[in-house]
C-alpha cells in the first residue's frame, strides 16, 4: 500500500502537466555532475538534459535527440535529511501542516529519483535521537520514508535539524545528493560548521518550508501556540505597526543570514510555503543547481 | 461593625478559592490555537517583549480588579451593619408661656421671654405659644412651630416688656375687666389655648409666671383653674419672683400657687432674681424632656458604602484593563 506516494504523484499530475514532468526528470538527471564511463542505455532527450550527454550519432540515426545514460548516474543515492521534531507539526505559511508539505516535497523528489533509478535514504530525528534509514530504490521504501515524516505530531520531541545534519556528516562517506528539508532555521555557528563540512562532500539541495507569518498583513489570526515551549504566543499583539516593522526587519535579517551561509557553501535553496508551490519550486531548484555548476 | 450574614463571606471565599484552583488546574488552552514553529521570530523581539509586559501588567490589573470586585461584593452581600442603642428624645412638646403682665411681674416676664427667644432656635418639633394676662388674657400667638415667627414675636414682647418700645400697644386688651392679676382666669385662658387631644400624645406644659397677688374678683379661682389644667393633662410650672416667705412662715399666696402647680404634676419655683430664670426654665425643659423619653431602641444601620464604592472602583479598573488589553 503506497497511499502517501500515490497522493504525492496525483498532486504532481495536477500541478505539472506532462511536458513539464518530463522536463522535471531531465532537470533531475542533470543534478549529478559525476559520470562513469560505463554506458548503460539511451533515452530520448528531454529539456534540461546536459547537452554533453546527447549521443549525436544515435540522434542522427533516429532523427530525434537521444541522450546517453551511464551506470554511475543510475545508482546514485539521494539522502533526505529531515527534521521529525514537533516543529514539523506546526503550521506552514500557506496554512497547511508543515509535515504535509515535507511529505509532498520528499515524495516529488523521491519519485523523480526512483524514476531515474536512484535509491533514496533518510536521516531524520529530533533533539533526543537521530535515525538513519538505508538507501533503497523501491516505491515501498519511499512510502516508508514518507510515513516516518507523516507520523510527526505535537507529541514528538523538540526539533533539532542541525543534529540530523551532524549525524549525516558523521555517518556517510560516499558522495550523495543531500536533500535537506528545513524550515526557517536561525543560523548559528554550529549550523554553519556542519554545512561547510557537508558541502565539501555532497551535492546539497536546501528546501525550506516557510513558517507561518507571525506579524503583518498575512499573519496568523487567532491564538497561537509555540511548539518549542508549548506556550501561548500573543498574536493579537502582532498587529501593532511598530512591532510589524521590527518583525519584518528581523525575519529579513534571519533569511539573509541563511541565504549568505548557503551561498558561501555553494548550496542552492528554495522556499516553499504552499502545496501549489512544490512542483514549480523544486523544478526551479534543480534548474538553478544545474546552472550553478 | 458586624456582618449580618457572615456565612456569605465564608461561602463566597470558598467558592472563589475553588474557582481559582479550578482555573489553576485547568488552564484554558483554546482548542483551535495554531501550532507555531520558530515562534522566537516574534517573541525574541524587544518590542514584543515590551508589548507583552504591557499586556501582562494590564492583565494583572484586571485580575486584581476582579478579585477586589468579588471580595467587595461579597462583603456587601454579607451586609455590614453597626448596632446602636439609643433613647430617643421626643420632641413633641407643647409649651405655653403664660405671663402675668401686672406691674410687679414685668422684669420676670422679660427674663422668661428672653430665655425662650434663645431656646426656640434649638427647637425641632416643639410648639410654643404666648398668652399674657392681667385683668383679662390675650393670646399673643397660639401654639406654633413657626420658629421664625415665634422668635420675632418674642423679640417684640421682650422690647415691650423692657419698656424700650414706643407704646404700650403690646399690652392692649389685658385691662378689659375690673381688677388686676386675675390669676385663675389667666391660667384657664392659657390651658384653653391647647388644642383638643389628637391621636398623637404631645406633652403639654405651661410656664406660668405670676406672684399670685390677686386684686379683683376672677371668674375662676386658681385651684379651679388648676383642676381644669390637671384634667386637660397640662402641667403647670409656676415661677414666682415675689415669694418673700420662708420655710417656716410661707406666704399664703405663694403656698396657694405651689399647691396649684403641684396638683397638675408641675413644679413651683421661687425666683430670687431675674438671672435665675434662665437656669430654672432650662431645668423645667429638661424635666419635660425626661418625662418624654421613649423606651431604648436598638437600631441597625447598614454600611454598604465602603464595599460598594470599592466594587465600583474595581469595576472601573476592570473596564480600563479590558479596554487596554483588547487594544
Amino acid at each position: 500500500m503506497t497511499s502517501l506516494l500515490m497522493a504525492v504523484k496525483s498532486k504532481m499530475y495536477i500541478f505539472a502537466h506532462r511536458k513539464a514532468r518530463g522536463m522535471l526528470i531531465g532537470e533531475y538527471a542533470s543534478v549529478f555532475r559525476g559520470r562513469s564511463l560505463d554506458f548503460d542505455d539511451l533515452r530520448s532527450y528531454v529539456p534540461g538534459d546536459d547537452v554533453r550527454d546527447i549521443d549525436w550519432k544515435a540522434t542522427a540515426r533516429v532523427g530525434s535527440p537521444l541522450v546517453k545514460r551511464y551506470v554511475a548516474t543510475r545508482r546514485q543515492q539521494v539522502l533526505f535529511v529531515a527534521d521529525t521534531g514537533r516543529n514539523m507539526a506546526a503550521t506552514a505559511r500557506g496554512g497547511e501542516t508543515k509535515k504535509d508539505l515535507a511529505v509532498m516535497i520528499m515524495g516529488v523528489i523521491g519519485s523523480l529519483a526512483l524514476g531515474h533509478g536512484d535509491s533514496v535514504a533518510l536521516v531524520h530525528g529530533d533533539a533526543r535521537a537521530q535515525e538513519a534509514l538505508p538507501a533503497k530504490g523501491t516505491e515501498g521504501h519511499l512510502e516508508r520514508l514518507l510515513r516516518i515524516i507523516d507520523a510527526v505530531s505535537l507529541k514528538s520531541g523538540s526539533s533539532d535539524l542541525v543534529a540530523a545534519l551532524e549525524y549525516a556528516a558523521a555517518h556517510y562517506k560516499q558522495r550523495m545528493l543531500l536533500v535537506v528539508i528545513a524550515d526557517e532555521l536561525a543560523v548559528q555557528e554550529r549550523c554553519a560548521k556542519v554545512l561547510r563540512r557537508l558541502g565539501a562532500q555532497h551535492e546539497i539541495l536546501w528546501v525550506q518550508i516557510d513558517d507561518v507569518q507571525l506579524a503583518g498583513a498575512q499573519a496568523l489570526r487567532g491564538p497561537g501556540q509555540d511548539v518549542a515551549a508549548m506556550d501561548t504566543v500573543l498574536t493579537l499583539l502582532a498587529q501593532d505597526p511598530g512591532l510589524v516593522g521590527d518583525y519584518e526587519a528581523a525575519t529579513a535579517a534571519r533569511a539573509q543570514a541563511l541565504a549568505d551561509l548557503l551561498q558561501s557553501v555553494g548550496i542552492v535553496m528554495t522556499r516553499i510555503g504552499h502545496t501549489e508551490q512544490v512542483v514549480g519550486n523544486v523544478f526551479a531548484l534543480l534548474e538553478r543547481h544545474r546552472r550553478a555548476h | 461593625m458586624a456582618l449580618t450574614y457572615w456565612w456569605v463571606l465564608l461561602a463566597g471565599a470558598a467558592a472563589m478559592a475553588a474557582v481559582l484552583v479550578w482555573i489553576w488546574r485547568h488552564p484554558c488552552r483554546s482548542a483551535d490555537s495554531t501550532p507555531i514553529a520558530h515562534a522566537d521570530r516574534l517573541t525574541a523581539l524587544p518590542s514584543y517583549q515590551k508589548a507583552l509586559a504591557h499586556q501582562k501588567r494590564w492583565l494583572a490589573v484586571a485580575l486584581v480588579s476582579v478579585l477586589v470586585l468579588a471580595a467587595s461584593l461579597l462583603m456587601a452581600a454579607a451586609r455590614p451593619v453597626s448596632e446602636s442603642t439609643n433613647i430617643p428624645e421626643q420632641k413633641n412638646r407643647d409649651i405655653m408661656l403664660c405671663l402675668d403682665v401686672s406691674g410687679s411681674m414685668i422684669d420676670t416676664d422679660e427674663a422668661i421671654v428672653g430665655v425662650f427667644a434663645e431656646m426656640v432656635t434649638a427647637f425641632k418639633g416643639e410648639r410654643i405659644g404666648l398668652t399674657i394676662f392681667d385683668s383679662s388674657a390675650v393670646q399673643v400667638f397660639p401654639l406654633t412651630d413657626d420658629y421664625e415667627f415665634v422668635a420675632e414675636q418674642l423679640k417684640n414682647a421682650k422690647s415691650a416688656m423692657s419698656g424700650s418700645a414706643d407704646s404700650f400697644d403690646f399690652f392692649d386688651g389685658t385691662y378689659e375687666a375690673n381688677g388686676s392679676s386675675l390669676i385663675g382666669d389667666g391660667l384657664l385662658s392659657c390651658v384653653n389655648g391647647f388644642p383638643g387631644e389628637g391621636e398623637t400624645q404631645r406633652s403639654r406644659s405651661v410656664i406660668f409666671a405670676t406672684d399670685n397677688m390677686l386684686s379683683g374678683k376672677p371668674i375662676f379661682t386658681l385651684p379651679e383653674a388648676a383642676a381644669v389644667a390637671a384634667k386637660a393633662k397640662v402641667r403647670v410650672y409656676a415661677l414666682n419672683p415675689n415669694d418673700f416667705g420662708s420655710q417656716q412662715n410661707p406666704m399664703e399666696e405663694a403656698l396657694e400657687l405651689k399647691t396649684a402647680a403641684t396638683s397638675t404634676g408641675g413644679l413651683y419655683y421661687a425666683l430670687d432674681s431675674g438671672e435665675a430664670v434662665n437656669s430654672i426654665v432650662h431645668k423645667v425643659q429638661a424635666t419635660e424632656a425626661a418625662k418624654l423619653q421613649g423606651a431604648p431602641v436598638k437600631s441597625l444601620s447598614d454600611h454598604p458604602g465602603l464595599p460598594l464604592g470599592l466594587a465600583l472602583l474595581a469595576l472601573f479598573g476592570l473596564g480600563a484593563a479590558v479596554w487596554k488589553v483588547r487594544q
